[in-house]
């Protein structure tokens, strides 16, 4: 990941030209779209425009930085570890479902519109993760966010009207991140726009409060803390499968490396760090719980992603608290692993719906690695990924239930298994090497990227791996798994929870709103008739009037 | 190449710069009415480059002199002559309304355009004649520095727009023009009366001059609230905007697109030019918080009503009036000349061109949709973009500046506000800000989303190639719109060029 863990990689000093390299391809690609000479190229767009951010992780990780100050507000791109790692796996991931996506649904590459949402929400997820100052920051969230949309209304997605909630939700985000961007600067010597200024002067600001509750919020909605989660299992179920990989192994790491930006981790801000950790602790058990009761393979999945990134919530909770700047570190390994192993899982679900019985129980076996991984079972990426928030969760209260939440996982995960495999049909035919292929190349990534990371770049040493660690690890796993098979055929009988849970509140409070906007349309009927708008240009020339004369 | 020329303009050209701004566009319109029928789209389409060049040299040279530009009509100093002067903002005006035009009348050729079988027509005429009034009256609106010129000004633009509603003949256009016409005549009323007074006190109309003069008294006071309600009801805003949906909703689409998005401006500058070159800063404080709460008002009503239009262009008319009061909120932010002052005025000024450009683009695409549909009902738009992407995207750019996010023309303005309110201590107006967003994406999304619905067959038939044309034209001006975005720092320079926060700046 990093020039220096790998000394020949220095000789490229491509750092900059790379960070530029890996916005500019896929907006090459984009503006290529529009025409229909070369729009049908679709599948290879996607296929070559994660390669330069996936190249740029490994080059630029740490390099200069990319300054384009042509403009009011000047364009700063950078690459710090964390940064690199969580690039590294997204575009890893995006070309990995871009394959998928191509021999999945070949059908939708015919207009330029599945391609053109997919490459811009590639190039807002590459984006964000290089932004060093507030305005491109902001342009690449929004990227991530918005045109996501118009993949949830491909064909091949359920036309349910998901979408909705999910652009409702992304814009919310967006409004809280813009007044927290405005306190930041604001706040900021010289009104400095990079977020490195903002953020160090953030502890002495005057609105420190209302930046991080804003900030904790905005972000917040992309990870899908509590209660902003409601978007999270209505879009993964609808959205066709390679984009739910990309959203919830990509996308997702938008808020968490936002988080990490914006958040001073070195201060010690006990308040906002409990609150923190109690939020993300209760959606690490409250997404297991929800997940249980749901039978669709994708929902389960999108509840398992509210629980892990409560955990990731968690872990920099217990870091603000004391000023740990690991839980940083911690948090960014631990939800890169979560990407890779999320999105992988997504891919897994349509690979095993699509194939018969006999080539499914060849296949589980690989499902079921991913599945544990992310439960943190030995020699998976998940266990060192585990080991790396483990420090900054300590081994007090918060450590008992980041372990009880191991539980939890498991239980979650062998649940999705079993649904996973009810889906595979006796006679359909096998999926091709378009789907197996990208699919496992993720696996592969998943095991080895967070290794590579933990002990090349962070200098861990393999001594932390001995027996006891591995027992350490193993155990929850394994208390997780009797669990399972004890309780297994009392799984039908669990009531089903409504996808998205506290959703269904959500209509009558629109219904609310909606009869408000009534009330306040009326009286537009009244102003607009002849005398009261004359009555109202004489009280407007006498409130002006009256304004100065009235003065003392 | 061209800037390289544009340094060799030498000063008594650069002076006369102003006076031909002037002149131009009112002799060419005469040309117009002189000739009359065929001639007139042609003379119309043969001035508008000239006219854009003027516009963009006038800017030029405002930016490269970094002070304002100022011509003596006659060689007469006020108070004795009558001054007229360019600062950064108005050349920045007088550009978007050179690109505006020109843009909205390119696209109307398919609506107003004479044709070898077409036979000559009072709104093929009408339409080409008044689009060359709207201009010009728009350029002596912004460049005038004096109230009387400024009243005539205004009266032409009143009664050079007033018939562009009604072009197409129909009797509800003929109430609605009737309307615009009444309460219009009402402001300028209002506005006369205030100017007199002003004449009355002083005995100086300059603004140079009364600047100097200004005292807090009472019949400044009386004179200055006539004058700002008068052009408030031109403007339309909140609660005074009576005329404006069924005006702008029922004219022409390149219509509608030059009245929402240039001719309240011209009103809207005066308003600025009242209370933040004219009025010192401790006598603008409490006004400005006055219509900074109407403009509140706007944003709130405008957009909670242009949620539940059913009719597309209704909506978009709704959407001004909502944009009009992002308008207003820069007042309270850049009057008393703070530290904030000049952040506020540069997003003002950046409200005022990035809506222009949005505003007619969407009115723009609206008018190709409903070419294509036969009618402008948001709930028929079910699978509108398989059919018309092209329309549904520029529709989609315009609504992305108007919402304010990146990159975008819109975003720079309320990015540069929201920060102004958060220094300035004055939350509220931050808040009206994000939420009239939130509200904007509200009723964008309610036509993006059936467009974009990917149903098999869609009831109507495919985009004609002959739109093709005019949609380029409606996404230029979008793309503006969104270009404005990536504005170099030195479009900052151009708008602080004689701003009424320049002094302070200078002083720093």
């Amino acid at each position: 990941m990093s020039a220096d863990a790998f000394p020949f990689l220095a000789t490229f000093a491509f750092g900059p030209e790379s960070l530029a390299a890996a916005v500019t391809l896929p907006l090459i690609f984009l503006v290529a779209c529009a025409s229909p000479r070369f729009r049908k190229f679709g599948p290879i767009y996607l296929a070559l425009a994660p390669i330069p951010a996936l190249a740029a992780s490994v080059l630029a990780s740490d390099s200069a930085p990319l300054v384009l100050d042509q403009m009011i507000y000047p364009i700063v791109l950078v690459l710090d570890p964390p940064g690199a790692l969580l690039l590294g796996v997204s575009a890893l991931l995006w070309l990995s479902a871009g394959i998928y996506a191509a021999a999945y649904m070949r059908e939708e590459f015919e207009n330029g519109g599945f391609t053109g949402f997919w490459l811009a929400t590639l190039i807002g997820n590459v984006g964000v993760f290089m932004a060093a100052d507030v305005g491109s920051f902001y342009l690449f969230f929004a990227m991530v966010s918005l045109p996501a949309y118009g993949l949830l209304l491909t064909r091949s997605a359920a036309q349910d009207g998901s979408g909705g909630l999910y652009v409702a939700i992304a814009l919310l985000g967006e409004a809280f991140l813009i007044l927290a961007f405005a306190m930041l600067t604001s706040a900021a010597e010289d009104r400095s726009l990079l977020i490195s200024d903002g953020v160090a002067a953030l502890p002495a600001s005057p609105w420190r409060d209302a930046t991080i509750v804003l900030l904790i919020a905005g972000f917040g909605t992309k990870i899908g803390i509590l209660p902003f989660h409601i978007w999270m299992p209505s879009t993964y179920r609808s959205a066709p499968i390679p984009a739910a990989a990309v959203l919830s192994g990509g996308a997702v790491n938008a808020g968490v490396i936002g988080l990490l930006r914006f958040i001073p981790w070195s201060q010690e801000i006990p308040v906002w760090g409990h609150a923190l950790v109690t939020l993300g602790m209760f959606a690490a058990f409250y997404g297991v719980a929800i997940g249980l009761t749901q039978r669709n393979t994708k929902t389960i999945l999108a509840y398992s992603s509210v629980s892990q990134m409560g955990l990731v919530a968690a872990t920099l909770g217990a870091g603000l608290a004391v000023g740990n700047a690991n839980a940083a570190t911690g948090a960014a390994l631990y939800a890169a692993h979560h990407g890779l192993a999320k999105g992988g899982l997504f891919l897994a679900a349509g690979v095993i719906a699509g194939c018969g019985s006999l080539r499914m129980r060849r296949l589980i076996p690989f499902a079921g690695l991913l599945a544990l991984s992310l439960a943190g079972l030995p020699i998976t990426g998940g266990a060192i990924a585990k080991l790396a928030i483990k420090e900054p969760l300590g081994s007090g209260l918060i450590g008992v239930l980041s372990n009880l939440s191991v539980i939890a996982t498991t239980l979650l995960m062998l649940h999705f298994l079993w649904r996973v495999a009810e889906t595979a049909e006796p006679h359909s035919e096998t999926p091709g090497v378009g789907l197996i292929g990208p699919w496992l190349g993720v696996i592969a990534g998943s095991i080895s990227i967070p290794t590579i990371y933990f002990f090349v770049i962070e200098n861990q040493t393999v001594g932390k791996l001995d027996v006891y660690m591995l027992w350490e690890t193993l155990w929850p796993v394994l208390i997780g798994a009797l669990l399972y098979i004890a309780t297994w055929r009392w799984g039908d009988r669990l009531p089903i929870t409504p996808e998205g849970d506290v959703v269904v509140m959500v209509r009558p409070a629109a219904k609310l709103l909606s009869g408000a906007c009534e009330l306040i349309e009326r009286p537009e009927f009244i102003l607009r008739r002849w005398p009261v708008a004359g009555v109202a240009l004489l009280v407007v020339a006498t409130m002006l009037a009256g304004a100065g004369l009235l003065k003392p | 190449m061209i800037s390289a020329s544009l340094f060799l303009i030498s000063t008594s050209a650069e002076e006369s710069l102003l006076p031909v701004l002037i002149a131009a566009p009112v002799g060419v319109m005469l040309l117009s009415v002189l000739f009359g029928g065929r001639a007139a789209e042609r003379i119309a389409l043969a001035f508008m480059p000239i006219g854009v060049v003027l516009s963009a040299a006038l800017a030029f040279v405002v930016w490269r002199n970094n002070q304002p530009l100022v011509y003596f009509i006659g060689g007469w100093a006020p108070p004795l002559g009558v001054a007229i002067r360019a600062d950064g903002f108005s050349s920045v005006m007088l550009v978007t309304t050179a690109l505006v035009i020109s843009a909205a009348g390119l696209f109307a050729r398919g609506d107003f355009g004479m044709t070898k079988d077409r036979t000559e027509s009072r709104a093929h005429f009408g339409f080409w004649t008044l689009l060359l009034a709207i201009w010009a009256a728009l350029d002596c609106v912004f460049v005038g520095w004096d109230f009387f010129s400024i009243y005539v000004a205004l009266e032409m633009l009143t009664f050079a727009a007033v018939p562009l509603v009604c072009l197409k003949g129909q009797r509800e256009t003929f109430i609605a023009a009737m309307r615009y016409l009444l309460f219009a005549l009402l402001g300028s009323a209002f506005y006369l009366l205030g100017a007199t007074l002003i004449y009355a006190a002083y005995g100086a109309l300059d603004i140079g001059v009364l600047a100097q003069k200004l005292r807090s008294e009472p019949a400044t006071w009386v004179a200055l609230a006539a004058m700002t309600a008068g052009l408030l009801a031109k403007t339309a805003l909140f609660p005074l905007h009576l005329w404006l949906p069924p005006a702008h909703a029922g004219a022409a689409p390149p219509a509608s697109a030059i009245l929402s998005a240039l001719v309240v401006k011209g009103s809207f500058f005066v308003i600025v030019r009242l209370w933040l070159d004219l009025a010192p800063p401790q006598m603008g404080e409490a006004p400005a918080q006055i219509l900074a709460v109407m403009g509140a008002a706007a944003v709130f009503a405008g957009s909670i009503i242009a949620l539940r239009q059913e009719r597309l262009k209704l909506m978009i008319a709704y959407s001004t009036v909502a944009q009009i009061g992002y308008l207003f909120l820069m007042f309270p932010l850049v009057v008393g000349q703070h530290a904030w002052s000049g952040a506020a005025w540069t997003g003002g000024a950046l409200q005022a061109i990035s809506h222009a450009f949005a505003k007619a683009a969407m009115f723009l695409s609206a008018g190709l949709i409903a070419d294509i549909l036969g009618h402008d009902r948001i709930s028929g738009f079910r699978g509108l973009g398989r059919i018309a992407p092209q329309s549904v995207f520029i529709f989609a750019l315009a609504g992305l500046s108007l919402m304010g996010l990146p990159p975008s023309g819109g975003f720079n303005a309320k990015w540069l506000l929201l920060a102004a309110s958060v220094q300035s201590g004055q939350w509220v107006w931050a808040l009206v800000m994000v939420i009239g967003g939130l509200l904007t994406a509200g009723y964008v999304y309610r036509v993006i989303a059936p467009a974009l619905d990917p149903i098999e067959k869609p009831p109507f038939d495919a985009h004609p190639r002959a739109w093709r044309r005019r949609s380029a034209f409606a996404l230029t001006l979008a793309l503006a719109a969104i270009l404005l975005g990536f504005a170099p720092p030195e479009f900052t320079n151009l708008l602080m060029v004689g701003a009424p926060t320049a002094k302070l700046e200078r002083a720093e």
